[in-house]
């Protein structure tokens, strides 16, 4: 395989013009003719009977194309993720179990009179006392969100490893802490919207901003009883979705409409719809407890994660699956139990976020090993360092993996990045801190075991002019996918990047792919997409070596041609071997097929450091971060430009997790609807100094090596920045976020002033 | 519905429009114009990516009612580069360093940033933040956004 030609370039994003300039079109930029407008009437209420639905007043308004309530749905009008118990609709006589819960929608000639058609639709309810909190929830007698889920359990995962029991025996310090951490939402620019339309021969097709068109065609076929050959799910960019979009949005909603309505219909749902319709990152209570010897050697961690997975199930089970086992981190503990449970509710829902359930094992893990750090009166850096997973050693989790360890390059890294620690002048109020912390990220190499529909495929054609299209179904979330994709098959064929086109998130053309999740995209269609080529290449080899009547194992692609090494006489044009192997009927379409093999890996693993300077103003609450820093192995750097995008851009999302943002609920009601609520960090909250770097320490089995990033940056920064402040100011955090206000009252508590 | 005949200047174009009153300039742009690129976030002025230009200064379009801007010249994304397709130097710096990801909101942050430009040729960092503030990006973390305006700005003399 040749490197070099455009792997590891900062190659510019294939989709970046089309975005910079204003004409890339999202969801909500399509135009069709004869196109309609669809709202969503959802319930005001967290938990409510639905008595009647009265729709006369609204039926009756010129330009209403279409009413519909669960009454007018074919199929089961059930669908979702892990369990199918999500109503499309909430019939009348049910309750509803969230305020994203819908209950009826109009179509109508235009959107102004699709909200005024929503409002006249007149819904009685019988108010009912909602359940608030999983503490709430779990008690003997509480009533039930789901009749078959006993005790409103959603999920438990649980891992045990050697004996807790002993390990805790045989330690001579304990520490023990409980974690709160908070409800974030993904805070999407775009919100969920697409349009609609079925075409003469009956064909459904949805074109929406999604993650998964594989899993929205399925919805849509178990909901509304559409059998699955006549649904096409097209992906569009995407603004933004970082989980949020993982699950079906409103994609069956708009199917329907469509169907019933039998229009176009564009369904684009407000700031606030938004905020209350899609799972978000689970607030949880994580018990933790570790027990070390005097010299700094963990023997034993037990936790306990109680999460709040709210009204359905959707993706809490693999999203807490992984909680549970990201609290051990890149560390050696020879004795574990962990156990994490989804609690159903009748608050927001949650599921995938980035980071999926890691950030908050990660917050819990790394500030209690500050706190063990005091109690053994030991540099913090130096307890990591004594319990890092060395290389040859196996990861302590339940997902398996085997990637090499570099913790002590890591290590290195980050602290030459972080030079001398600052000192705050003589006489200020401003107290500093200091923290380096340690993630070991997972990412999906192609078998998440649970469900057993991990594989995933990609097809690459070449034409007879020599152009390659490059068939992927993953989805371009901004993430830069389309791009790597197409460096990828550039590299292998030796030709330009104006050469390739790919075409991606299609259930139609493209080959079942799965979702976009889990870092997993680069690793899994990157695999597929080199099966594919890879096949496509010997058929160009062959027929170029009979052409030029050469072996094909002494030719190679490059420079857009086919060459003998070193003999420029012997070389083709790509494009006319290209079109000779058309013209003698050789197949130029490859579909390449990546599952890994069942049993030896799982997981990918990488290892992640970040480091922070924060100054602490006692007198004020400010926190200012003087510094942040973030090292990742990377395993191969594909695409620098956008890799450190990934970085930066997970490390702010950190930032805003750790130190700003809650989607409050009281009563089972939003308090952050919109963001001037819900603040999230704009360009003034960044670091005054942010350094991302990415070390290599290749992935053998990865596409060039690479490895999954898309992550890493969240889970570890948010731990680091709590601990530098927890560090200037000499106390504890366990609650999340902490803002002026916490800091203030930790000032008053310690008698800082 | 009372309507209201007005002509609205956008990217150096004219069009004569019989509008609602209640109508924003955002809606009006995108649904009437067909100028898809200035994008709706939240439709309540907290975003940022609905910003255009309104004579120059960055505003938020979903918070203007159309008939307002009238005799303003309105400049969009359409607008940002020539007429030969060449990219306004802002919008190459942003390809260049890895500025873009998702892409929603860079049309409005381009604009806020290229007016930014246009009144403060060298801006520090702490002024490109500060221009920056109003238009949030979920993605970038803003770091490369800062990087693609500093380039611009150093080339510039
Ligand atoms: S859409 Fe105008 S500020 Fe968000
Ligand atoms: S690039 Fe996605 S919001 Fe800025």
């Amino acid at each position: 395989m040749t490197h070099g030609n455009v792997i590891g370039k900062g190659v510019p994003r294939v989709d970046a013009r089309g975005k910079v300039t204003g004409q890339t079109k999202y969801a909500a930029d399509i135009r069709l003719p004869g196109m309609h407008y669809g709202k969503i009437v959802f319930s005001p209420h967290p938990r409510a009977r639905v008595l009647e639905i009265d729709c006369r007043a609204a039926e009756s308004m010129p330009g209403v194309r279409k009413v519909i309530t669960a009454r007018n749905l074919p199929g089961s009008n059930r669908y979702g993720y892990d369990v199918a118990h999500r109503p499309v609709l909430v019939p009348e006589g049910e309750e509803t179990r969230y305020i994203g819960d819908a209950v009826a929608m109009v179509v109508a000639s235009s959107e102004e009179l699709a909200d005024r058609a929503a409002a006249a639709i007149a819904v009685r309810y019988e108010l009912l006392a909602p359940l608030t909190s999983p503490r709430q929830a779990m008690e003997p007698g509480a009533y039930l969100v789901h009749a078959e889920a006993a005790g409103n359990r959603c999920c438990l995962r649980e891992f045990v490893h050697g004996d807790v029991a002993v390990g805790f025996q045989t330690s001579e310090v304990v520490v023990e802490q409980t974690y709160f951490t908070p409800r974030q939402e993904q805070a999407f620019l775009e919100p969920e919207s697409g349009v609609a339309y079925q075409d003469d021969s009956g064909v459904l097709h949805v074109i929406s901003c999604l993650q998964d068109p594989y899993g929205v065609a399925e919805d849509i076929h178990l909901a509304l009883a559409i059998p699955k050959s006549r649904i096409h799910v097209k992906g569009t960019p995407v603004g933004g979705g970082f989980g949020g979009k993982l699950n079906t949005t409103i994609q069956v909603h708009l199917a329907a409409m469509a169907c019933l309505a039998e229009v176009p219909v564009m369904l684009v749902l407000d700031r606030e719809e938004s905020f209350a319709f899609h799972p978000k990152r689970h607030p949880t209570e994580i018990r933790l407890k570790l027990g070390a010897g005097r010299d700094g050697t963990i023997h034993a961690l037990e936790g306990d994660v109680i999460a709040d997975a709210g009204p359905y199930s959707g993706r809490s089970p693999e999203v807490l699956g992984l909680t549970m086992s990201a609290l051990m981190g890149p560390y050696r503990i020879p004795n574990v139990l962990t156990r994490a449970e989804g609690i159903y509710t009748n608050n927001l829902d949650s599921g995938a976020f980035r980071g999926f359930g890691a950030p908050q094992a990660a917050i819990a893990r790394e500030c209690l090993l500050d706190k063990l750090a005091r109690a053994l009166a030991m540099d913090p850096l130096e307890l990591r360092r004594r319990n890092f997973l060395r290389p040859g050693d196996r990861p302590t989790s339940p997902m398996l993996g085997d990637s090499p360890v570099s913790l002590e390059l890591l290590t290195e890294r980050i602290v030459e990045k972080l030079g001398p620690k600052p000192s705050a002048p003589k006489n200020s109020t401003k107290r500093i801190g200091r923290s380096i912390c340690f993630d070991m990220p997972v990412f999906d190499v192609g078998a998440i075991p649970v469900l057993g529909k991990s594989g995933v495929g990609a097809a690459v054609e070449v034409h007879s002019d020599g152009s390659v299209s490059v068939y992927a179904g993953g989805t371009e979330l901004g993430q830069g996918v389309t791009t790597v994709l197409a460096q990828m098959a550039a590299e292998q064929f030796g030709l330009p990047m104006d050469r390739i086109r790919v075409e991606m998130s299609d259930n139609w053309t493209c080959p079942r792919a799965g979702r976009t999740s889990a870092s997993r995209l680069t690793f899994g269609l990157g695999n597929a997409l080199l099966l594919a080529t890879g096949r496509l290449r010997q058929t160009l080899l062959v027929r170029a070596g009979k052409m030029l009547e050469i072996a094909a194992e002494d030719l190679v692609l490059e420079g857009s041609e086919v060459r003998l090494v070193g003999v420029p006489a012997k070389a083709l044009a790509f494009a006319e071997v290209a079109w000779m192997c058309s013209d003698r009927g050789d197949n130029l379409r490859e579909e390449g097929w990546f599952r890994s093999a069942e049993d030896r890996y799982m997981y990918g693993h990488t290892f992640m450091a970040a480091a922070a300077d924060v100054a602490v103003d006692i007198a004020t609450g400010e926190i200012e971060i003087l510094k942040l820093a973030n090292v990742l192995d990377m395993g191969r750097v594909l695409n620098p430009a956008m890799a450190f995008g990934q970085l930066y851009g997970g490390a702010i999302q950190a930032l805003g997790y750790g130190l700003m943002e809650n989607m409050v609920t009281v009563d089972g009601q939003s308090k952050t609807p919109s963001f001037a609520e819900y603040v999230i960090p704009s360009a003034l909250d960044i670091p005054e100094e942010f350094v991302a770097e990415g070390v290599e320490t290749p992935y053998p089995t990865g596409p060039f090596g690479a490895k999954g990033i898309g992550e890493a940056a969240l889970n570890c920064t948010t731990p680091t920045l709590l601990n530098a402040i927890a560090d200037a100011l000499g106390v504890e955090i366990t609650a999340v976020p902490i803002g002026q206000e916490h800091i203030l009252a930790a000032v008053r508590n310690q008698k800082l002033m | 519905m009372t309507r209201q005949s007005l002509v609205l200047t956008v990217n150096g174009k004219n069009h004569a429009l019989d509008l609602a009153p209640h109508r924003s300039l955002l809606d009006v742009l995108r649904d009437e114009l067909g100028l898809t690129g200035t994008k709706k976030g939240c439709d309540a002025g907290d975003c940022g990516a609905c910003t255009v230009l309104l004579d120059g200064a960055p505003v938020n379009a979903c918070l203007v009612l159309a008939v307002q801007a009238g005799g303003q010249e309105i400049t969009t994304i359409e607008g940002v580069s020539s007429s030969d397709g060449q990219l306004h130097p802002l919008q190459e710096a942003f390809i260049e360093h890895g500025a873009v990801q998702c892409g929603f909101c860079t049309p409005g942050a381009v604009l806020s940033l290229i007016a930014l430009l246009r009144e403060t040729p060298r801006p520090t960092r702490a002024e490109i933040q500060e221009a920056l503030a109003g238009n949030l990006c979920r993605c970038t973390g803003y770091v490369q956004i800062i990087d693609a305006v500093k380039s611009v700005a150093d080339s510039s003399k």
